[in-house]
């Protein structure tokens, strides 16, 4: 079955003011989608800005990453199974990080 | 693994009663002037945990997790922090012992609770202003969010914000400790918490829309915080009155409104939905109470919920109503409240009939304040309404109905209102 890797962007500032009850109700919702049976894979960026590395006339350098403008970062992504790409998308539909205001980009693995 | 752990699902209020018991502990590691960066850090725990739980699972002991993570939080900020540098190198070993300890290890557990006693009566100093008192209780110990306390009380998030402000200050510029308070003293600190708590109950146990679960909540943190007093050496006969009390009225809170959300009185109440457990708490407490010979308003206040739970019938006549009179006779004479008075005077009609109980009421008008009352407009519409005077009945009900009344309450008084113009009587 095809596989799709969604990549999850949000603002951390979000959860600054969030309640411990609210937080937990958070964990419980984020937890119960990652148990879904067509969920392969995920993992959690760490939180820093990352690097972005360039060459400039043959010689790599490395910067700090992308995001350090934007108020929306990639913090995280899963790798799902999916017939095809509407499939891809309705399963994001219930994910919590869209409920607290996160973007979820859905793109396709390249399979031979 | 565990069920629960597997399922992801967490004990109810896990991260709010932790998080009270992070901030209590780093604070006290840390000091109270760094009440921000407790909080801070057990914000921070939380914020990991939603970030790998459920990448990774839910841990074993998800408690000891976040004490941990908290730790380590306040360690990484304290390195940050514009500290002297041999006082942070102190701070920093104590956390880090801290953070090393065994959760499971009874003592810690002793020590925890030691901490949230600390921080309660810290909180209810008396340079700490009256009104921030209970918020800062229900953050700093509680584990509240500010929009939770601000939907309890009815209040905008800005004020409570301004409220916690004002308390943190107090703390700072008044050299705040967690040292508890010792002799004299202690007693009055004592007297304020227990005020505190008891604020926090009523607070809960208000009339309120059934769906609003926080308010609940309140009440079982108020129940938890009397509770955790009473198990401690301090513990005055009057704590005891103060626990029984809230448990024996908490018992009552599932029978209290139907499932339309509309209000139940207590004569009418499924005795059967009482929650049978916290009866037995309430009893328990109201016998550790009569210890010595001190009679507070919370010693009247729980020997009345006692009473109404004694009576096990589904009659309401099974009441001791007498006795009832006899003890809010006693409460009126050491509260002297206004509002007691007019509790009285509907135990008066119970007992000698709504005549009588309207001219109590009565005498009672001489006060402004309690004449313009809601509920005081609404016991005297009842007894009106008792004795067949429908028109000064509908009259008292319809004034009743343009204060500040829950829903609840104002679906109640509208059918109370309605039953002054239709020809069916209650007894």
């Amino acid at each position: 079955m095809p596989q799709y890797m969604l990549l999850l962007y949000d603002d951390p500032s979000t959860w600054r003011s969030i309640s411990p009850e609210e937080m937990q109700k958070a964990v419980e919702k984020y937890v119960a989608w990652s148990k879904k049976p067509f969920t392969l894979d995920g993992k959690r960026l760490a939180e820093d800005p990352g690097r972005v590395v360039r060459s400039h006339g043959n010689q790599p350098r490395a910067t700090d990453g992308p995001y350090s403008e934007t108020k929306e970062v990639l913090g995280g992504y899963y790798t799902i199974e999916a017939a095809n790409y509407d499939e891809a998308v309705q399963r994001t539909f219930d994910h919590p990080h869209l409920e607290y205001g996160g973007t979820i980009e859905v793109r396709q693995l390249f399979e031979e | 693994m565990s069920a629960a752990v597997e399922s992801g699902i967490l004990l109810e209020h896990l991260f709010r009663r932790q998080a009270g018991r992070i901030v209590g502990r780093l604070a006290r590691l840390l000091g109270p002037a760094r009440l921000d960066l407790a909080e801070e850090a057990a914000q921070e725990a939380m914020l990991r945990a939603l970030q790998t739980w459920p990448h990774q699972g839910v841990p074993e002991n998800a408690e000891a997790w976040l004490l941990r993570v908290a730790h380590n939080a306040a360690i990484d900020a304290i390195r940050r922090d514009r500290v002297a540098g041999e006082k942070k190198e102190a701070i920093v070993a104590e956390l880090t012992r801290s953070a090393t300890i065994n959760p499971s290890d009874p003592d810690f557990e002793e020590q925890l609770r030691d901490d949230e006693l600390r921080m309660i009566f810290m909180c209810c100093h008396p340079e700490i202003p009256r009104d921030s008192r209970i918020a800062l209780s229900l953050k700093a110990v509680g584990g509240f969010g500010v929009r939770e306390i601000a939907r309890a009380f009815l209040a905008d998030d800005q004020t409570i914000a301004q409220r916690l402000v004002r308390a943190k200050r107090q703390i700072l510029t008044r050299h705040l400790t967690l040292d508890m308070p010792r002799g004299p003293e202690l007693r009055g600190r004592l007297d304020a918490v227990m005020e505190v708590i008891y604020f926090m109950f009523n607070e809960g146990y208000a009339a309120h829309e059934g769906e609003d679960l926080i308010r609940q909540d309140l009440c079982l943190e108020a129940l938890r915080l009397g509770r955790l007093i009473a198990a401690t050496s301090i513990a005055a006969p009057r704590v005891h009155a103060l626990v029984a009390l809230m448990a024996l009225q908490a018992a009552r809170l599932p029978a209290r409104v139907d499932e339309a959300g509309d209000l139940i009185l207590l004569e009418d109440q499924d005795r059967g939905r009482w929650d049978q457990q916290l009866i037995a708490l309430g009893f328990h407490h109201f016998d550790r109470s009569m210890a010595g010979d001190e009679v507070s308003e919370y010693h009247a206040q729980a020997a009345i919920a006692a009473t109404h739970a004694r009576a096990r019938a589904p009659n309401p006549q099974s009441v001791d109503w007498p006795c009832v009179l006899d003890l809010y006779d006693q409460l009126l004479e050491i509260s002297g409240s206004p509002i007691v008075a007019l509790n009285r005077a509907v135990v008066v009609g119970k007992v000698h009939g709504p005549g009588e109980a309207l001219s109590v009421v009565d005498s009672l008008a001489v006060d402004p304040k309690l004449r313009q009352y809601y509920l005081f407009l609404a016991v005297r519409g009842h007894l009106l309404l008792q004795l067949n005077r429908r028109v000064e009945a509908a009259d008292c009900f319809g004034r009743a109905l343009q204060g500040r009344c829950s829903e609840p309450e104002r679906r109640f008084l509208r059918r109370k209102l309605d039953e002054c113009s239709t020809g069916s009587l209650r007894p």
